[in-house]
């Protein structure tokens, strides 16, 4: 439905958007310049997660998989293939596309737990496999625990900010084509009813496997730019499951299935960690346990999917 | 046989025995409710703790200490599902897996508030003994696990198909509606459910406290075996831990022999991966497929 709140939220993430454009210019500070681009970033990776698992029901919980992949393809196109920067950027995405394809058609046929459970296996084995492979095979290509270091950029944040700022921007516009287009009401249709949307005629395996294939090629992207931005990457961090924990919480937070969700979620989080993070360290995981717990109970919808019932609006 | 070889198997059987205890109570919560407790590993941890404290006040044995952990356990995970899981059973199974997740965060950390981070032990008078038959070593302590594993996980099994609190428990998994129909007070059996499922991996919890590293932080790494054991013997098939177990257990154990440690993981995840996509059922064949 093209309703009218839809094209008004449009032309404000428009506008939003061209106006982060221009924040390099004059925020002086490098520390909000780098908070604003954590929290960009972390509204386009939870927008990822949101893409296969809000809109299909489909709980991924390894994710973090195609980061990781992304990362590591970056890192080692770049040490030992010293391929340029953009280039390798672009081949970390399609390389986790790839993976995702060969994954996603065997996994996508399980349901509920059992996927959830797959995706999460396999992402704690790429991570395993990583750290074992070298010493294992006595070769060194993925250097373990050891890590890898990155060609030193010489750029500031404001350059990682504007290679972030367009891949969430694309996979914001993802979501803005999946609410209005048959390969949207596709996914939808698979949340509701999976059975009934393969009797209308909906291939629903095909358009799994897209929406998990898109995802993962945005996460290979983000993955790519971290480890640049970075330098240094390690198994256990770039394939670490809390990365997987922050893109559920986050999107759950604002509302699965949702334009919305991941903007208001993610940066409501990343303000809060940044925020209370620092300030109560050793409780601060206690109080995100309590805010789960109390959002689920009050809210399940998330904060976007809770106001759209109560006030029974219908936007994006 | 060399020796090598056999020892390997011995400790892959021992491991998985007590890899079965506390997965069992994984099994049957996810086989009734369908929640995927992620706040299983804490399960573990505070039944561990019940143990070490038990022994450091008043010097009890960690395998007396066993039925303490039990209804300690039994109360917090009935009250855990009569006061917050009972809340989101009609929603999709991810608000459960969220909640659980939740829980986890809250246990974990208070337990770190309380406990701090600090690694902690049980050393009893048999700790660290072995029985040496035929220049094979069979630790005592992971023995008497072994066996408590094999009747915890008969004695649950015994309850579910022998007694009326079973019958209804299974009932519910089958169909809910019908059960209450049939006059169960299906948020009670819920809370039983969870509470029994709690109490063995409490049991369980205390009866590894003898030779494993205990604290806060030991959860996460419990839970992720207990998914693994709990897919290969097939989800919601109670005797299936067993079998996941002591599968796990030989394969791990094998690996980690032939070479080395980290690899035995890495084979873990790959089995769990390989085994959810070929068969999802199970080795048995008897898990329920959502």
């Amino acid at each position: 439905m093209n309703s009218k709140a839809d094209r008004i939220i449009l032309i404000l993430f428009l506008l939003v958007s061209a106006g982060l454009f221009f924040v390099p210019g004059f925020v002086e500070s490098e520390y909000v310049l780098r908070l604003i681009t954590m929290v960009i970033f972390w509204v386009g990776i939870a927008g990822c997660w949101n893409i296969m698992s809000g809109y299909t029901g489909y709980i991924d919980f390894g994710p973090v998989v195609y980061f990781g992949i992304g990362s590591y393809v970056n890192a080692i196109a770049m040490t030992k293939y010293s391929l340029a920067f953009f280039p390798s950027l672009f081949l970390s995405g399609v390389l986790s596309a790839v993976v995702a394809l060969i994954i996603g058609i065997p996994t996508l046929r399980l349901k509920g737990a059992y996927f959830a459970i797959a995706t999460f296996a396999f992402a704690e084995a790429m991570k395993q496999i990583t750290l074992e492979f070298d010493r294992t095979f006595k070769v060194s290509f993925f250097q373990g625990s050891d890590g890898i270091t990155l060609p030193i950029s010489g750029y500031d944040n404001a350059f990682f900010f504007y290679c972030i700022l367009p891949v969430t921007f694309l996979v914001m516009l993802t979501h803005y084509f999946i609410e209005h287009s048959k390969f949207g009401y596709g996914l939808k249709a698979i949340k509701e009813a999976e059975i009934g949307a393969e009797i209308s005629g909906v291939n629903t395996t095909a358009i799994k496997l897209r929406a998990y294939i898109t995802s993962a090629f945005f996460l290979g992207l983000f993955g790519a730019i971290e480890a640049y931005w970075i330098t240094y990457i390690t198994p256990s961090e770039v394939f670490n499951v809390q990365k997987t924990v922050q893109m559920v919480i986050m999107t759950l937070l604002g509302g699965m299935g949702t334009f919305l969700g991941p903007i208001v979620g993610a940066t409501f989080l990343t303000l809060l960690s940044e925020s209370l993070g620092t300030r109560f360290v050793e409780y601060y995981l206690i109080m995100i346990g309590a805010i789960i717990i109390v959002a689920i109970l009050i809210m399940p919808s998330g904060i976007i999917g809770t106001l759209k019932i109560r006030k029974r609006l219908r936007f994006i | 046989m060399d020796a090598v070889l056999v020892q390997a198997i011995i400790n892959g059987l021992l491991l998985g025995g007590v890899y079965a205890a506390y997965s069992a109570g994984f099994s049957l919560i996810f086989g009734v409710m369908g929640v995927v407790n992620l706040a299983h590993g804490e399960l573990i941890m505070l039944g561990a703790f019940t143990s070490y404290w038990l022994f450091q006040f008043f010097n009890l044995d960690p395998y007396f200490s066993a039925p303490f952990a039990m209804v300690f356990l039994f109360s917090f995970g009935y009250l855990v599902q009569r006061f917050i899981l009972n809340r989101v059973m009609g929603l999709p199974h991810i608000m459960s897996y969220i909640l659980t997740f939740g829980l986890h965060l809250m246990v974990a950390n208070i337990a770190i508030k309380i406990w701090t981070h600090d690694f902690r032990s049980i050393t009893t008078s048999y700790s660290g003994a072995n029985a040496a038959i035929l220049g094979l070593n069979i630790p005592y302590a992971r023995l008497i696990t072994f066996v408590v594993a094999l009747f915890v996980t008969w004695g649950l099994w015994f309850f579910l198909m022998k007694t009326e609190t079973g019958r209804a428990i299974r009932a519910t998994a089958q169909d809910k509606e019908v059960a209450r129909l049939m006059g169960v007070d299906i948020r009670n059996i819920y809370a039983i459910t969870f509470g029994l499922g709690a109490a063995i991996t409490g049991l369980s919890g205390a009866v590894i406290s003898p030779f494993v590293i205990i604290s806060p932080e030991m959860g996460l790494e419990y839970t992720i075996i207990a998914f693994c054991v709990v897919v290969l013997g097939g989800m919601g098939y109670i005797p299936g831990a067993l079998v996941g177990g002591l599968t796990l257990g030989v394969a791990q154990s094998l690996a980690a022999t032939y070479l080395n440690a980290g690899v035995s993981v890495a084979i873990t995840f790959i089995i769990l991966f390989m085994m959810l996509v070929i068969r999802p059922t199970g080795i048995l064949g008897k898990g329920n497929i959502a």
